[in-house]
């Protein structure tokens, strides 16, 4: 086992994901999803994970993510990258007008005032921007999609390789995040902000940047979803859908690099495997949020982290 | 706008203030009191709701609805209390917030499982219409917007002047020091839960009338509510009744100036106030649980 300590962990989650594509090639569809989703529940970790905030309106950044992709594909241009590049600006953009009143907000009501503006943003979507969104309808733009010059994005066995290629810019990116003094401070956050402050840090720009992360993060996984698809509708952004990213966070284990990722995969596998039993997905996201609550606390990420911890234990008795 | 439209669009506001009012005190009290925000209130509201539906429609009395669907939605709240939220008491409000988020979640999918996806009409138990400043308004809002001024009052005289409601109002200061005085803290939450779970399914039955019963009926109300509390400030009872008051007028008249206002007014209203007191009109600053310092 050596050995496998000395490759750096995102390259190892990456073989795992291609190993994977190439053993189940008809679950192509559900890998490419877990890709994308885990970034967007990377996001959200770095709020609830590493500052210990609660947002019940995750689904509006991945929304603000798609919808910008979404326009600029159906509108005004046919590259996908460009889409891409200006959701990810456009959730900066968001974090930077939104940040500051958002972030003076504590706990309870960050989340709520979260779930208000994703009901805000849907409500926006549907009505009044109908005659840009189609409503729900959705945008239709795969035909005006082009190819790049390395990648065609509209064959999902090409769009698999760039999500890899995104996935693992992120992980890495995620990595430095969580070994560097920010990621650090974000937990001295959690931890007690207090202290934080008779410290000297600020505290405030700390939240924001975290904030801003989360929102780039969501926005990011917002475009890939709308590139995939090639149309987007105003379902991305249902606030219903904001436990989804919780519970993601806490199954996988909050808090962790690796966490994110094996949350998702938990979560839209039990959600897949549920849905062949039921149609709706209310009940059991709750029963499975409750469980995760009281008895596996610390996630899948952290549940396998102490069985390695025990193993270590009984082979070297002190 | 003609002043026949702006007094039917006032009465109509006073309706959805009463209508709020109803449904948010549970919210605003719970986490005054027991330190934990009720994502799950809006089930008692929704199952209030269903159980006038199948009461109206197999007996037709909605007195008897009232009286049912209040005692379910109280019976539901002590389950709910006893076996699930005496666990969470005193952890992370993260924590709580997320197991009642999820018993919200398991509320609405035994609503489907029981009563179906499609929404379920409801008759108003009073057609009557009054005329009013040359406007004929309906009764029935009038109605609803009386029962909650008298749960208010009710309410506060509760708490003012029998030695129960003291004893939740201390509590609400410092639960930990009534509980050194030997006074059962934990029988106080039970009592304030279930009366305030009652006090959401009633909610439920009085506008299931008015708005269709349909499961994801709470998902929109919990957060008009939620934005109800946060305006008036969380824990306070008489913050939640003006902004109520406000919320109501900005979705009725705001709609009639502009339809949009209807759902989008009262959060535009929130954000405007959070900007400059984040805490609220009457949240304290530093005892509301969000602000530290």
């Amino acid at each position: 086992m050596n050995f496998l300590k000395r490759i750096p962990g995102p390259f190892l989650l990456l073989v795992l994901v291609i190993v994977a594509r190439y053993l189940f090639p008809n679950k192509m569809t559900f890998i490419v999803e877990i890709m994308m989703f885990s970034i967007y529940i990377m996001g959200n970790d770095i709020l609830y994970g590493y500052m210990g905030m609660v947002s019940f309106g995750q689904p509006f950044y991945l929304g603000v993510g798609a919808y910008t992709a979404a326009l600029y594909l159906a509108y005004l241009g046919h590259d996908p990258l460009v889409a891409m590049l200006l959701a990810i600006v456009s959730g900066a953009v968001v974090a930077l007008i939104l940040g500051p009143i958002y972030i003076r907000l504590r706990g309870d009501y960050f989340a709520l005032i979260n779930a208000a503006t994703c009901a805000i943003g849907l409500f926006l979507v549907e009505k009044p921007l109908l005659k840009i969104t189609r409503g729900d309808d959705g945008l239709w733009y795969r035909t005006r999609m082009q190819p790049e010059w390395f990648f065609d994005l509209r064959q999902p066995a090409q769009f698999f390789w760039f999500a890899v290629i995104i996935l693992a810019i992120v992980l890495f990116l995620y990595r430095w995040l969580d070994r560097s003094a920010l990621g650090a401070a974000f937990r001295g956050i959690k931890v007690n902000e207090g202290k934080m402050k008779f410290l000297g840090y600020n505290t405030f720009a700390l939240r924001w940047i975290g904030y801003g992360f989360a929102c780039i993060l969501a926005a990011l996984s917002g475009s890939l979803y709308a590139i995939n698809f090639g149309f987007v509708n105003p379902s991305i952004t249902e606030p219903g859908r904001a436990a989804e990213a919780l519970v993601a966070t806490l199954l996988g284990g909050a808090g962790t690099v690796y966490g994110a990722f094996f949350g998702t995969v938990a979560f839209l596998g039990i959600k897949d495997l549920v849905s062949t039993f039921f149609t709706r997905w209310e009940f059991a996201v709750g029963v499975l949020t409750m469980l995760v609550c009281f008895f596996l606390s610390k996630g899948v990420w952290g549940f396998l982290n102490e069985l390695i911890e025990k193993k270590k234990r009984k082979a070297s008795p002190v | 706008m003609t002043q026949e439209m702006l007094v039917n669009a006032i009465v109509y506001g006073m309706g959805n203030s009463g209508i709020l009012f109803l449904v948010a005190i549970g919210i605003s009290i719970g986490f005054g009191l027991m330190r934990i925000v009720n994502m799950e209130q809006m089930v008692y509201y929704t199952f209030g709701a269903y159980f006038t539906y199948t009461m109206v429609s197999s007996t037709g009395s909605f007195l008897l609805a009232l009286v049912v669907g209040t005692l379910v939605a109280a019976f539901l709240g002590f389950l709910v209390e006893i076996q699930l939220l005496r666990r969470v008491y005193g952890k992370e409000l993260m924590f709580t917030m997320v197991v009642t988020f999820s018993v919200f979640l398991i509320g609405i999918g035994i609503i489907q499982f029981v009563w179906g996806l499609a929404s379920k009409p409801v008759s108003a138990p009073i057609h009557a219409m009054i005329p009013i400043l040359g406007a004929s308004v309906p009764l029935y809002r009038l109605v609803i917007f009386a029962i909650s001024i008298l749960v208010y009052i009710l309410i506060n005289l509760f708490l003012n002047k029998t030695i129960f409601g003291k004893a939740i109002r201390a509590g609400i200061e410092n639960p930990y020091q009534v509980q050194g005085l030997g006074i059962n803290i934990r029988r106080i939450f039970t009592i304030t839960f279930v009366v305030a779970s009652g006090l959401a399914g009633f909610g439920g039955v009085l506008n299931a009338p008015l708005v269709g019963v349909a499961p994801y009926m709470g998902f929109d109300m919990l957060l008009f509510a939620f934005t109800t509390v946060i305006l008036g400030g969380l824990g306070s009872i008489k913050g939640t009744f003006v902004s109520a008051l406000i919320l109501g007028q900005v979705m009725s008249v705001g709609s009639a100036i502009y339809s949009p206002l209807s759902s989008l007014g009262p959060f535009v209203v929130m954000l405007g106030v959070i900007l400059f007191r984040p805490a609220g009109l009457f949240g304290i600053k530093g005892r509301a649980f969000g602000f530290e310092e």
